[in-house]
């Protein structure tokens, strides 16, 4: 059924050679889903989100697979940061957002009203495109969400601090001075460290908006490796500009373009045999990004 | 060069100002060296003029043409405005032997001009200055001359100063605060009789005790006479417990000029007015306004505080808001009488005469919270003071970054938390600028204060050792509205000049340091910021 | 990866658990709310405070005033022989024909106003074009803070000088303090003129970037230099005594607490703060359009009025508003410096009483609730809906002229 509209399209330039992926689907706006087989663990499900009447994104629909890297990518503006905000629910705080649509975490509605939005973002943790510690110590950053939670002993927090520092391959770098301020860190420490900070309240869902935009080659080259070690824990969303990085790094990807999705695949795939045309001139450098 | 098509560009107008900036640039540097200079003359003169008031200065003796004598101190030189001689004004104190204290005289008119060193000047309780010759003492009949003259008279005023002191504690600690129950306890409209209440015959008895204490100790100060000569060779007898200090100007070196510099500072700080606020010190002036300030920045910093949350966190970000902004920052333009009147009419009229009414109904029609007083005073300068704190945190809270704020909710934070845990501390130093510029106003402000409770003489201090410690209905003295009455309201301003210069110096020293600490905490505040940015 | 402290990452928890944080967070926002809101208003309630208060002056069948009539308040009266505008409250209490026109203390007010921005608004813009343009920077970081300190300078210490040694000083001095007042921009000319004959090296330490600096010590010189010239002048063009000239030429009364006094400490006031707002205006201006003019070989200045002025007026104009709102709402200087006597002329070196003045010495006598009393309190209205209008005026003005701004930034 939805092949032979796509070939009406004429944009589909080989329909038939991934048709042994029973899971092709083509979306109500025409975009091409190619949905991954394993567990979901967000379901984005027709979501429009507009910001004082301007629409920013335009009926998604998308399954972010559980324990894997998603990449979204696609040129500045076409809504791949807002829907990493919508995820948890930080445009909340802009009062002229109006949504349609769902998203479930888990099986759980989070705009349900009964959610606690705090503790929806406790357990989607988001790494920001600039580092943003805290003006306080390397120790107090990381403990920061832990004693929001409260009832945690003093031995406990540090067993915390020290495990998530570790995750986040800055233990050795920071052990001997945990009391210093954190903005004494380099740029890429910071970025470290706030995703320390962010795994130390074990969120299922790691949000990364363009995590490594503001640093340089090894400092990027780190959080990647970082990336990768994670995957086996959370499930991961990237946001990049950086096509060689959702290459690297993730498992699937996401290209959108004008709030709108246009193709949803394997990375695999999505890079070495794009489905649309757009997709492929956006890869392949030729649409001004 | 000549361009085909195109007349040659005519040559620049040559003027006398070719090739520099004109007059105007040069008015404008001097609009700024003016300024400057005006501020500079300004602090000068305070400076000068307050600080020279302390220092002893030497007394002159002057033969004048027609034989008489004058002793003085010279103040001013200026033109006679009838002819081309000049005349100066010397102080001669001595208001009980001659009427008034100052005397012109002509400058020709001087055949001599000495300064014996044996000349006095008295500062005394009454009757302002002494300025003559000291012939003898007599101390409980025995007459002592010269030089032995002046070693009893220190003794004996050393004695006297430490019982005036030992009365002053013996007054102020016990005799005020059993009078102050007395007349709690029955107040004027209750009608028994005082002696009924076993109670009050207790009190009464203490303080007929207290009472005769102190007149021992005043009666232990009398007995010692100075047997003094004015210029024209008029003899006065003057009680010595009357007498602040005795100084020989002309025979003190340099550095005793100094000590006695200092401790003449040190009175001045520490001591009350005397003689209708024209001499003495300004200590309960100092005290008041710096109460007062307190006061007022313990009320404003919280609600200004909860008033710039609420406007740049929590309200909703549209055209409301953006007009309350507007409006606040305005009311910072609005005069300070009208915030004044708004205190009498209010606080003290309004709310003042309500409480009366509830709580103090029988001391009525005299006034308790319904008169101008310590507490109305500092919550209409609060009211005063709330647009700039306002200001001062939203400028803080509106610089801290965006993604600070959602750093904190994206790991799990409220709102709250995040206000509390981050927003906040990071808006304090700007919160910290925005009080000490409302304190620097605050303290420089006297118009409002003069409807809602500063007093002309209240040598008490709102806050003793009597329950509840605080009196927030009291008026208090401030050293503002000093200046004001000293300027204005004394018989002799020439006399008072010099105190109300070391007033003024003293408001403005202390505005100063206060705005300075407020220009270096913006300063480091803009630094700090500017780490932000980079971040 | 190392072992983790706790069980497993995707621990499900429920979404909607932490109902003590979340109630807290709610309680905690409607406090805020509340008590802003609460806040807001209380600073906004005095507009309304005063306007309640005065309104029973105007209901025509108020207890308060029966004596009054309203036309009594901006209308002349007949006094002694003839109509006169006059103040005199206090006739209001022994129940005589009221004098209660509050024209003479609004002329009072707007004179000494005036006076202060004559003397303000010259120096406040010579002084903020000379630091936006020609000042060397680290000398401007200096110069601006103390500027600011000006400001903070306590009314009641202005007053004091200004009342009780300034006054008096002038008005022995007249001749000293008009030759002053010429003497100085002359001699400032007459200093750059020769500083262009001076060899270079010397023009180099003399520059005009530092020109706020040395003018000073000869600002100095000539004042000194104008005690010596006044007699001199006072002798060629005023018959040997200026005060006795301006009394029998001119016809005007000399006080010692005038208008002039008044308008210069007042000025002193309210300079830095139109000179911090009309600087600021002056530095936003992008510095593209300035520096484009001076490729084209103008000269600052010639920039300065081409250029940066017209773009820069509105922000000026409400620097200059704002001055003016405080000088009109100023109360301790012209208490202490006017003389306090309700006249209505247009001598510059007689005294006047203004609104605000009045009211500290009268509100306090005037029993609550009293015609004196509203009459006052109308008095505090007018001072405050005039200050509102003009900082409201002043503030629209300066957003837009940013907005404007921005949008130059933002092409360019």
């Amino acid at each position: 059924m939805a092949r032979s509209r796509v070939n009406e399209a004429g944009e589909l330039m080989s329909a038939n050679r991934n048709s042994q992926d029973a899971d092709i689907q083509r979306t109500r706006n025409g975009a091409i889903m190619d949905f991954p087989t394993t567990e979901t663990s967000l379901d984005i499900k027709g979501l429009t989100l507009a910001y004082d009447g301007k629409q920013a994104l335009r009926d998604l629909t998308l399954r972010i697979p559980r324990h894997r890297v998603t990449a979204f990518i696609g040129p500045s503006g076409c809504g791949k940061s807002t829907l990493l905000r919508a995820l948890n629910r930080l445009h909340d705080l802009n009062e002229s957002v109006t949504r349609q649509g769902s998203i479930h975490l888990e099986g759980h509605d989070i705009h349900d009203p009964r959610v606690a939005v705090a503790e929806l973002r406790r357990r989607v943790g988001m790494v920001f495109q600039a580092p943003n510690p805290f003006p306080m110590s390397i120790y107090d950053n990381v403990a920061f969400g832990l004693r929001l939670q409260g009832g945690l002993s003093k031995r406990r927090i540090d067993d915390v601090v020290e495990w998530a520092l570790k995750s986040a391959a800055l233990w050795d770098e920071v052990k001997g001075r945990l009391r210093a301020s954190a903005w004494s860190l380099s740029g890429g420490q910071q970025q470290r460290l706030v995703i320390a900070r962010t795994l130390a309240v074990e969120p299922e869902v790691l949000l990364l908006d363009e995590p490594a935009s503001a640093l340089d080659p090894i400092s990027t080259l780190k959080i990647e490796e970082l990336i990768g070690n994670l995957k086996p824990h959370l499930t991961l969303v990237l946001v990049t500009h950086n096509m060689q990085q959702a290459a690297r790094v993730s498992d699937y990807t996401a290209f959108l373009h004008d709030g709108e999705l246009v193709e949803y695949g394997s990375t695999d795939t999505l890079f070495t045999h794009p489905r649309l045309r757009r997709t492929e001139n956006y890869i392949t450098g030729r649409m001004v990004g | 060069m000549n361009i085909p098509g195109h007349t040659a560009v005519p040559p620049a107008r040559s003027g006398r100002w070719r090739g520099g900036e004109g007059p105007w640039a040069w008015w404008c540097a001097m609009a700024v060296a003016l300024s400057l200079l005006m501020l500079g003359a300004l602090l000068v003169l305070l400076m000068s003029r307050g600080l020279a008031n302390f220092w002893p200065a030497s007394v002159h003796q002057l033969t004048l043409a027609d034989g008489s004598q004058v002793i003085g101190v010279p103040v001013e030189t200026r033109q006679r405005p009838e002819d081309a001689g000049s005349e100066r004004r010397y102080f001669t104190a001595n208001r009980d032997a001659s009427g008034g204290i100052w005397r012109w005289v002509n400058v020709e008119d001087i055949r001599q001009d000495s300064a014996p060193e044996d000349l006095v000047h008295i500062k005394r309780m009454r009757w302002s200055d002494f300025l003559g010759r000291l012939v003898a003492v007599n101390i409980d009949g025995r007459r002592f001359d010269g030089e032995l003259a002046w070693q009893r008279l220190e003794e004996r005023l050393d004695e006297i100063r430490q019982q005036r002191q030992l009365r002053r504690e013996l007054e102020a600690t016990q005799i005020i605060p059993l009078i102050r129950r007395l007349e709690s306890s029955n107040g004027p409209e209750s009608n028994h009789d005082p002696g009924s209440n076993s109670d009050d015959v207790r009190i009464h008895q203490q303080l007929a005790e207290l009472q005769q204490q102190a007149r021992d100790l005043q009666s232990g100060m009398t007995g010692a006479v100075l047997i003094l000569e004015t210029a024209e060779g008029r003899r006065l007898e003057q009680p010595l417990e009357e007498v602040d200090t005795v100084l020989r100007p002309n025979a003190m070196s340099a550095w005793q000029k100094v000590g006695r510099w200092s401790s003449g500072v040190w009175q001045y700080l520490s001591e009350g007015p005397r003689a209708a606020n024209t001499a003495g010190g300004v200590w309960p002036a100092i005290f008041g306004t710096v109460l007062m300030v307190i006061l007022m920045s313990i009320l404003v910093t919280p609600f200004g505080v909860l008033a710039a949350v609420y406007l740049n966190e929590v309200a909703h970000q549209g055209r409301l808001t953006r007009l309350v902004r507007i409006g606040v920052r305005n009311l910072a333009g609005v005069p300070s009488i009208v915030y004044g009147v708004f205190g009498l009419g209010v606080f003290v009229y309004g709310i003042g005469g309500q409480l009366d009414e509830w709580f103090f109904a029988e001391t009525l029609p005299s006034p308790t919270f319904g008169t101008g007083g310590l507490l109305w005073a500092s919550l209409t300068l609060a009211l005063l003071t709330l647009p700039v704190v306002i200001v001062a945190t939203e400028e803080g809270l509106a610089r801290i970054p965006m993604h600070q704020r959602e750093g904190a909710l994206a790991l799990g934070a409220t709102h709250l938390e995040m206000l509390t845990r981050v927003v906040l501390p990071m808006a304090m130093p700007a919160m910290l600028t925005g009080v000490i510029l409302a304190v620097a106003r605050a303290a420089g402000e006297v118009a409002p204060l003069m409807l809602v409770g500063v007093a002309k003489l209240a040598p008490q201090v709102p806050l003793d050792g009597e329950f509840p410690w605080l009196h927030l209905e009291r008026k208090f003295m401030h050293l503002g509205y000093h200046i004001y009455d000293a300027a204005f309201h004394s018989s002799d301003v020439q006399a008072a000049l010099p105190l109300i210069y070391a007033t003024a110096l003293l408001l403005v020293l202390v505005i100063l340091v206060l705005n300075l600490t407020a220009i270096f905490l913006r300063h480091y505040l803009r630094t700090r910021h500017g780490a932000f940015a980079r971040q | 990866m190392p072992d983790t402290p706790t069980s497993d990452f995707s621990a499900q928890s429920p979404l909607h658990s932490h109902r003590y944080r979340q109630r807290r967070d709610r309680l905690a926002r409607a406090l805020i709310t509340a008590g802003g809101i609460g806040v807001l208003l209380a600073v906004l309630a005095i507009g309304v405070f005063l306007a309640v208060e005065v309104l029973p002056l105007f209901l025509p069948f108020s207890s308060t005033a029966p004596e009054l009539e309203l036309s009594a308040l901006w209308q002349a009266q007949p006094y002694a022989d003839g109509l006169e505008y006059r103040w005199l409250p206090y006739r209001l209490d022994e129940g005589e024909a009221a004098y209660v026109s509050l024209v003479p203390l609004a002329w009072g007010t707007l004179e000494a106003a005036a006076w202060a921005l004559v003397l303000a608004v010259p120096l406040a813009l010579g002084a903020a074009i000379h630091s936006s343009l020609y000042m060397s920077r680290p000398l401007r970081a200096r110069i601006k803070p103390t500027l600011e300190l000006m400001e903070a300078m306590p009314g009641v210490v202005l007053g004091f000088i200004a009342g009780l040694v300034l006054g008096p000083w002038v008005e022995q001095h007249l001749a000293i303090a008009l030759t002053t007042v010429l003497l100085l921009p002359l001699g400032v000319i007459v200093l750059a003129g020769v500083r262009r004959c001076l060899p270079s090296s010397w023009r180099l330490v003399l520059s005009l970037r530092w020109a706020s600096m040395w003018l000073i010590p000869w600002l100095i010189v000539l004042v000194w230099l104008a005690h010596w010239l006044a007699p001199l002048l006072e002798g060629w063009w005023f018959g040997g005594d200026l005060r006795l000239w301006v009394e029998t030429q001119l016809g005007w009364d000399v006080e010692a607490r005038n208008a002039l006094i008044l308008g210069l400490a007042m000025g002193f006031a309210v300079m830095p703060g139109i000179y911090a707002l009309a600087e600021e205006a002056l530095v936003d201006v992008p510095r593209d359009l300035s520096d484009g003019a001076q490729a084209m070989g103008a000269t600052r200045w010639q920039t300065l009025t081409r250029v940066v002025l017209p773009v820069a007026w509105p922000g000026i104009f409400s620097a200059v508003m704002i001055g003016a709102g405080r000088a009109v709402g100023e109360t301790m200087i012209v208490l202490m410096a006017s003389g306090n006597t309700a006249l209505m002329n247009g001598n510059p070196l007689d005294g006047l009483r203004s609104l605000a003045a009045s009211i500290a010495i009268e509100l306090p006598e005037a029993g609550p609730g009293g015609t004196h009393y509203r009459l006052l309190l109308l008095a505090a209205l007018a001072l405050f809906l005039f200050t509102f209008l003009v900082n409201t005026l002043a503030e629209l003005v300066r957003t837009r002229l940013r907005r404007r701004f921005r949008m130059l930034r933002s092409d360019s």
